[in-house]
């Protein structure tokens, strides 16, 4: 799968970094919320001071446009931005390989047009799918969620449906079918365990573009909305005052950015090691 | 032609099934706009007033119908807040929208190719490594982030350039080109990642094969070999990468505009959603739909006409 001469001879040096760099900040964005009550001051909504006020002991990162405590707004905004991307992933991966399955094994013409079907969705600018869900559901998170997972889908489809119809024609199952093992038994004991490495290395992929997908909507006021905190937002509240201080700005721009890239390192050699065939440990 | 009529055809029934969802998802699903537009202390009487006068008390499928042939008549309905018929809108904020686009795919283009030319003919090697490890953290990084740093930066600490770009009403932005600078800088990153990732994809492979090897044996080498040998058979594939860009053009301009205040289609789009103005939503989202579509079926086309094996049939 990988293209022609995809640039080889991996180190760990590069995993390991990302690694290193994501897990940190996936543990602010996941724990945050917990620990947010006993390590800031002030809760993310509550205003505590004059905007854009300097970093001082009290509030170690400053106060953000409307005077509320970054640290308590940072630590508490990530959690909409990785949460949505993973349960979308999580709703498009299962509905995908569902789907998949179901083309890759009913009759051709009817696989062809389940995946045409799904394909519709894949034409469309992703941001516009979730621009439409939202005017539909206004300050739903979940309507961002099911928008995300509807980008996705047709990519995840077409992938198990790949390698569904590749399974399929194997010995062992026709040898089940010819048994008169049910779609179910067939699904559970046959298909998934052969689809499984292609649906999780593709799972990756689609939890990059999701990432990319949350964070945007955040910033475009999507899903919650004000005056909830979310890193995206935070990056398009605070952007007017970065010359006065840079941190309300900053921190969450920077915690994106190390989540993207990292994530998006990761996935890549997890990709290219599985394509290589290389594998050590 | 026969090619073309199904591209057409299968186009146009694509654009039919997303005007359906895009309606469904506005305007039939529950909690409708009434509630919204009324205000929380209205009454249930003053809500189904409002229902009746915006037509949302009629059946969803007449409503639908309704709708769909006013677009075929290149009437789009009427904005809620304001009054404006939304394809004036459009024919209004398309022009504005297509100038810094229009501009960062010229920039794109050219450069995608050369790096990814360059990335693909040596793959593995130092200038491969170079340019698809920055492709790939580029590409990993949300365009309102890259553009929200750029403003930081060059319109923030440095004021180099103004901070917003607001164009007087019934100017063109062409009046203050200093306007233009960072709404195409955003752009261009946004789309010369994806470029270049897909172009080095297909140049990789073609370099690869047994033809560009003998031609490499033969003495050809550096920009011939690129030109004459690796190029014609991997633009072919190449030519896709410009409709995914446009695609992703369309996005970002969404992001890019609201960011900068440009007063193009997408700031207008993200305007409507956040006021929930419905019409503007599905007059707006189907036109980018439209022209996102139209770029996927051009790249179609050109790639059919450029291919030199003529394999694609």
């Amino acid at each position: 799968m990988s293209p022609a001469g995809a640039p080889r001879g991996r180190s760990n040096l590069v995993p390991l970094a990302a690694l290193g760099a994501v897990l940190p900040v996936l543990l602010v964005a996941l724990l945050g919320p917990l620990v947010a009550p006993s390590l800031a001051a002030g809760s993310p909504t509550d205003q505590v001071g004059a905007p854009f006020g300097a970093p001082g002991p009290v509030h170690p990162l400053g106060t953000d446009v409307l005077g509320r405590d970054v640290v308590a707004r940072v630590l508490t905004g990530g959690a909409s931005v990785v949460g949505l991307a993973a349960g979308a992933t999580v709703l498009a991966g299962v509905a995908g390989l569902l789907l998949g399955v179901t083309a890759g094994t009913a009759p051709r013409r009817v696989g062809e047009l389940l995946v045409r079907a799904v394909d519709v969705l894949a034409v469309v600018p992703a941001l516009l799918v979730v621009l439409v869900l939202a005017t539909g559901f206004p300050g739903s998170p979940a309507a961002v969620l099911v928008a995300i997972a509807l980008v996705s889908l047709p990519f995840s489809v077409r992938v198990n449906r790949a390698a569904a119809e590749r399974i399929n024609t194997a010995g062992y199952v026709e040898t089940a079918r010819a048994r008169g093992d049910g779609w179910w038994r067939l699904l559970r004991h046959d298909l998934l365990p052969g689809i499984a490495p292609t649906a999780l290395s593709e799972t990756g992929l689609r939890f990059v573009a999701a990432l990319y997908l949350t964070s945007t909507a955040g910033f475009l006021g999507l899903g919650a909305g004000p005056p909830a905190p979310d890193w995206g937002r935070m990056v398009a509240e605070n952007l007017p005052g970065a010359a006065l201080s840079p941190w309300p700005f900053l921190v969450p721009a920077l915690l994106l950015v190390v989540l993207g890239v990292g994530v998006n390192l990761l996935v890549d050699d997890l990709a290219g090691r599985w394509a290589s065939g290389v594998s050590d440990g | 032609m026969q090619f073309l009529a199904g591209r057409l055809l299968a186009g146009a029934s694509t654009l039919a099934v997303l005007s359906v969802l895009i309606f469904t998802a506005t305007a039939v699903l529950p909690g409708d706009a009434s509630g919204s537009l009324a205000g929380p202390d209205a009454s249930a009487a003053e809500r189904a007033a409002i229902r009746a006068e915006l037509g949302l008390d009629r059946p969803a499928a007449e409503r639908y119908l309704d709708w769909a042939a006013g677009v075929l008549r290149g009437d789009l309905g009427t904005a809620w807040v304001g009054g404006r018929p939304v394809a004036e809108l459009l024919a209004d904020r398309l022009p504005v929208s297509a100038l810094p686009a229009g501009l960062a795919l010229v920039v794109i283009v050219p450069l995608a190719s050369g790096l990814g030319l360059l990335a693909g003919m040596r793959a593995g090697r130092g200038a491969d490594r170079a340019v698809s490890a920055g492709a790939l953290v580029t590409a990993a990084v949300p365009e309102f982030l890259t553009a929200s740093l750029l403003v930081a930066v060059f319109a923030g600490w440095l004021r180099w350039l103004p901070r917003g770009s607001m164009v007087p009403l019934g100017e063109s932005p062409l009046a203050d080109p200093q306007i233009l600078v960072l709404p195409v800088a955003c752009l261009c990153l946004v789309g010369l990642a994806t470029a270049t990732r897909l172009v080095r994809a297909s140049a990789a492979e073609v370099a690869a094969t047994p033809y560009v090897e003998s031609a490499r044996l033969n003495g050809v080498r550096g920009l011939r070999l690129a030109f004459a040998h690796v190029l014609p058979n991997a633009a072919g594939p190449a030519v896709q990468v410009v409709a995914v860009v446009v695609g992703a053009l369309v996005g970002g301009a969404v992001v890019v505009e609201t960011l900068l205040g440009y007063p193009g289609v997408g700031l207008e789009l993200a305007q409507a959603v956040a006021r929930r103005d419905v019409p503007v939503v599905q007059g707006l989202t189907l036109a980018l739909a439209a022209v996102a579509l139209a770029a996927l079926l051009l790249g179609d086309v050109v790639r059919r006409l450029l291919d030199p094996t003529g394999r694609y049939r």
